[in-house]
């Protein structure tokens, strides 16, 4: 990485400069949706007894667009920026995503704040269609709209990122096929065949979200009635998938950065080519694991989606964690938050991935499905997995660009906090999914009590994530931007 | 142990094993030395391996377990389940408008025969929901979604007499949290 | 079909005439409201056997049963000809099972249910099982069972519906009402019977693009176009990527990196 600022090109200072910029968004994002969190927590811990429970449903709605839209633009700017390393991506792309999500977040924030437009972030079908006058139609058609920004905007960065892929790499080298093959040549890195993977199936994702708006659109005009069964395949095809590939990027990232800690090199093996190659082929049916409960999908569709859900923990996960030890054990490894953050991301992610095979097996999710262990499991690889990761990313490349001194005690002190809040609030959601209780309720009826106490526990600890976050984070973002406004002044 | 509790034990033991392998190696990034490659490649096919291995088992152990129902028993009673925003309807007889489905959510509760298998068919008159069967003691003991269009058969057969509520378990609306029915299981001779 | 029809409407003239408050008397009995119901074990006289009780016909095997009444000019002999064909047609269950064609005529002898009998063909069919009852046992049986019959002085014919039980163990497992069996209606009715069980049925209504369709006759789901809409999302991606990569542009053509 070229280390001085000013000896920097003006095609370089572009890139630095929406990079810096995509991280002060992602991480103010991220402080403002986990107030909407603590909130969440403090409403179901009736810390509001006056407040009507649509301001609960409403938070929860924009919480998780919020967090879901932040760590996927978040990765995506991190992918980027890395990328540029190998391949030419178009700043122009990047900033009209930029755009493009500031103006679907507004509108989603108007549309739930306002409109008091409270779903959920998956808007499963037919509910927006049910407004029970709690929230009118304009609400709908807002929300709706937003997301159709959100989904036009994100898929131009996407297919502008393959494109600059495929401007030096084929698709055989990207995918890595020749590797599988046996040759060693040409080298492809694990970030460029990651990405690559991640952004077809990301394609697929906004396209099905795409399915989605218009399908909603032909119902709400009358034109045909809409079979819930396939809406709500669509929806989690593109949910799931979006979530999903925001930690694949993260892990495109991991790949990239952590060789540089350890002193060895990380290259695409036959095993990783392998793992990503069927990432590919597998990611797009594990989302089925969403569908247990809806006795009306084919028995074999059930043993698919529990099949793909399973394998596809193996070729991801097994082979990265594997790699990651391997690649860190008596490497002489160089030990600064990033690199903290990267390791302690990757446990994380581990972590949250058992939480989810366990859960995506039929028999479990029979008595887990839809209770809190579901938040707790996708907290867990998100909070403690990605958003680790790419708060790595943002860290060391501040760091880099303005280079200020380093308080590595502060740093170690920073990192256990984080992890004690973000662990202590996650078990709270895991007790409260072994003891039955419902996920999104904005308060808990008398036969889960119990949640009440968890979600005061919960907000206790979140305080804590909180609070540090900002501490932490204010640093993080007093460097992004210094290292935004040097790139302003020598361009 | 209920299975929530087996689940939670085994999420902890594996959670653990992997927090103490990351802990080790942590330690251990210290005084730099080469690898030997091959050491290394034995290892990782030993990890792949067992991480297979210990998949398939899982696999084989939990897919006979599905909740769907097969098999030809004949239940003993059929309870009729409609929701509706917000209020879960159950009824001995079909809930087909809103009108039965009002008499049905505020009726007296249907009675089940203890030990005996009862068949529930959800449906649902509006959105989605999810049909949730709580224990007394309230734990949740299975469930299956309530979508409109689609009935879907649950079977049952619950030990325990007492009155048994229904949490909604799909995010239906503002009332979704106080969405509610119940039905009551009474010993089995009295039936 | 038709002429069930006009003995329904018929059925349902007469009834508001008398200003009886039934639950809708003129309609075939709803499946729903008498499903898994015990069957009353009633004796029957079958054509060239010793009398025997209902059990003694569905202890070792499933039991279809269908009531007709001989003078019928209307559904019963179009419908015992249809269950006919579809007997032939749908794949029989390892088990096997009987059909039951109990007369709730109180006129109808042995001799004419063995002359419908053979009317149909039926009559070598050692499955096929044609047989009067008294008329107490018929009624307690209608009665279980939501079948309805009555007697039309002006048309001198019975009003009735066509309906098929699936009896198994003494427990009614399905109950079809319709003017005609179809092969594909008749092998779901079987495939109940032999313990198949379909954890989910769509309700009939003007859905557009499912993604399963359940086909009645094999018991099993078929893809429907909703299906196609599913797999349409992978399909683009995967042109997106060809057309972004073009795998056929010749290799040469590839831009070098600058700083690679
Ligand atoms: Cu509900």
């Amino acid at each position: 990485m070229p280390p001085s600022t000013l000896a920097a090109d003006a095609g370089t200072l572009r890139l630095r400069r929406n990079t810096m910029l995509w991280a002060l968004t992602a991480m103010a994002l991220f402080l403002v949706s986990t107030l909407l969190g603590l909130f969440l927590r403090l409403f179901q811990g009736n810390a509001f007894p006056a407040v009507e429970p649509v301001w609960f449903y409403s938070s929860l709605t924009l919480h998780a667009i919020i967090m879901v839209g932040a760590w996927f633009l978040g990765s995506m700017a991190g992918v980027h920026y890395l990328l540029a390393r190998y391949v030419q991506p178009s700043s122009t792309a990047s900033e009209l995503a930029m755009g493009g999500s500031v103006a679907g977040v507004v509108l989603i924030a108007i549309s739930t704040l306002l409109g008091k437009f409270g779903v959920g972030w998956y808007f499963l079908f037919p509910l927006p269609l049910y407004p029970n006058g709690v929230w009118l139609p304009w609400a709908t058609a807002v929300f709706f709209a937003g997301l159709a920004i959100l989904a036009v905007f994100w898929l131009i960065w996407v297919l502008d990122l393959l494109r600059a892929i495929a401007r030096r790499y084929s698709l055989s080298v990207a995918l890595g096929w020749h590797i599988l093959r046996g040759a060693k040549e040409p080298e492809v890195p694990p970030l460029v065949l990651i990405t690559t993977v991640s952004l077809v199936v990301v394609t697929a994702a906004l396209v099905a979200a795409a399915l989605v708006l218009l399908l909603f659109l032909l119902h709400w005009s009358g034109r045909a009635r809409v079979d819930a069964l396939l809406m709500k395949n669509l929806t989690f095809l593109f949910g799931h998938i979006i979530v999903n590939i925001t930690l694949y990027l993260g892990v495109a990232i991991l790949y990239e950065m952590l060789p540089a800690f350890a002193g060895r090199p990380w290259k695409t093996s036959k095993l990783v080519a392998i793992a990503w190659n069927a990432v590919l082929l597998l990611v797009l049916f594990a989302y089925l694991h969403h569908l247990y409960m809806d006795f009306a999908q084919p028995r074999w569709v059930q043993v698919a989606g529990q099949t793909a859900s399973y394998f596809l923990s193996l070729p991801a996960a097994a082979v990265t964690i594997f790699g990651v030890l391997a690649l860190i054990y008596r490497s002489g490894f160089r030990w600064t938050m990033a690199s903290r953050l990267l390791v302690c991301g990757v446990l994380g992610w581990v972590i949250g991935g058992i939480a989810a095979v366990i859960d995506a097996t039929v028999a479990v999710n029979s008595v887990f499905h839809n209770t809190l262990w579901v938040p707790a499991h996708f907290h867990t690889y998100y909070l403690m997995g990605v958003v680790l990761m790419v708060l790595a990313f943002f860290d060391h490349l501040s760091r880099e660009l303005t280079r200020p001194d380093t308080d590595v005690r502060a740093a170690g002190w920073t990192l256990v906090l984080l992890l004690a809040g973000g662990y202590g609030f996650l078990a709270m959601f895991y007790y409260g999914g072994a003891t039955s209780v419902p996920r999104r309720f904005a308060t808990y009826p008398e036969e889960t009590l119990q949640g009440v106490i968890q979600a005061r526990v919960a907000a206790a600890f979140v305080v804590v994530l909180f609070g540090t976050l900002a501490v932490y984070l204010s640093r993080v973002a007093a460097r992004c931007l210094r290292a935004f406004a040097d790139c302003r002044n020598a361009s | 142990m209920i299975p929530q509790y087996k689940a939670l034990f085994a999420f902890l033991i594996i959670t653990i094993a992997a927090t103490a392998t990351f802990h080790w190696v942590m330690r251990n990034t210290g005084n730099r030395k080469p690898l030997n490659p091959e050491a290394v490649s034995k290892l990782r096919g030993r990890f792949a391996i067992t991480c297979t291995l210990l998949l398939v088992a899982a696999l084989a152990l939990t897919l006979p377990h599905f909740p769907y129902p097969r098999g030809s028993e004949i239940p003993d009673k059929v309870v009729f389940v409609a929701a509706k925003q917000f209020a879960f309807g159950l009824s001995e007889a079909p809930i087909a408008n809103d009108a039965q489905w009002e008499a049905a959510s505020q009726g007296p509760a249907v009675r089940i025969p203890a030990n005996r298998l009862v068949e529930f068919r959800v449906t649902s008159l509006d959105v989605n929901h999810g049909f949730g069967v709580y224990s007394p003691g309230g734990t949740l003991l299975a469930q299956t979604q309530a979508m409109p269009g689609y009935v879907n058969r649950l079977r049952l057969r619950l030990r325990n007499p007492g009155r048994y509520p229904v949490l909604c378990m799909e995010l239906c609306g503002m009332e979704h949290h106080s969405m509610r029915g119940v039905f009551e299981v009474i010993p089995a001779d009295k039936d | 079909m038709t002429s069930a029809r006009i003995a329904a409407c018929l059925a349902a003239g007469l009834a508001s005439l008398w200003g009886q408050s039934e639950v809708s008397p003129n309609q075939p009995p709803n499946e729903d409201l008498y499903l898994y119901h015990s069957v009353p074990d009633i004796a029957v006289q079958p054509v060239g056997k010793p009398a025997t009780p209902l059990s003694g016909l569905w202890r070792d095997r499933p039991l279809l049963i269908t009531m007709v009444f001989t003078r019928c000019a209307g559904v019963c002999y179009p419908f015992l000809r249809s269950l006919r064909a579809a007997t032939e047609l749908a794949a029989k269950p390892p088990s096997g099972y009987r059909v039951l064609v109990l007369s709730f005529d109180s006129r109808d002898t042995v001799s004419d249910m063995k002359a419908a009998a053979s009317g149909i063909g039926a009559g070598a069919d050692e499955d096929w099982i044609f047989a009067t009852a008294a008329e107490e046992s018929v009624r307690r049986l209608a009665e279980a069972t939501g079948f309805w019959f009555r007697w039309d002085g002006e048309k001198r014919q019975f009003d009735h519906p066509a309906v098929l039980l699936a009896v198994k163990n003494g427990r009614l497992v399905r109950l079809f009402a319709g003017g005609r069996i179809t092969a594909e209606s008749l092998g779901s009715v079987l495939r109940d019977l032999d313990g198949g069980f379909v954890p989910s049925y769509p309700l009939a209504d003007k859905t557009s693009f499912r993604c399963f369709q359940y086909n009645a006759a094999t018991g099993g789901y078929s893809l429907d176009w909703g299906a196609l809409l599913l797999v349409l999302p992978g399909t683009i991606a995967f042109l997106a990527a060809l057309l972004t990569f073009r795998p056929w542009r010749r290799r040469g053509a590839r831009a070098p990196f600058p700083a690679a």
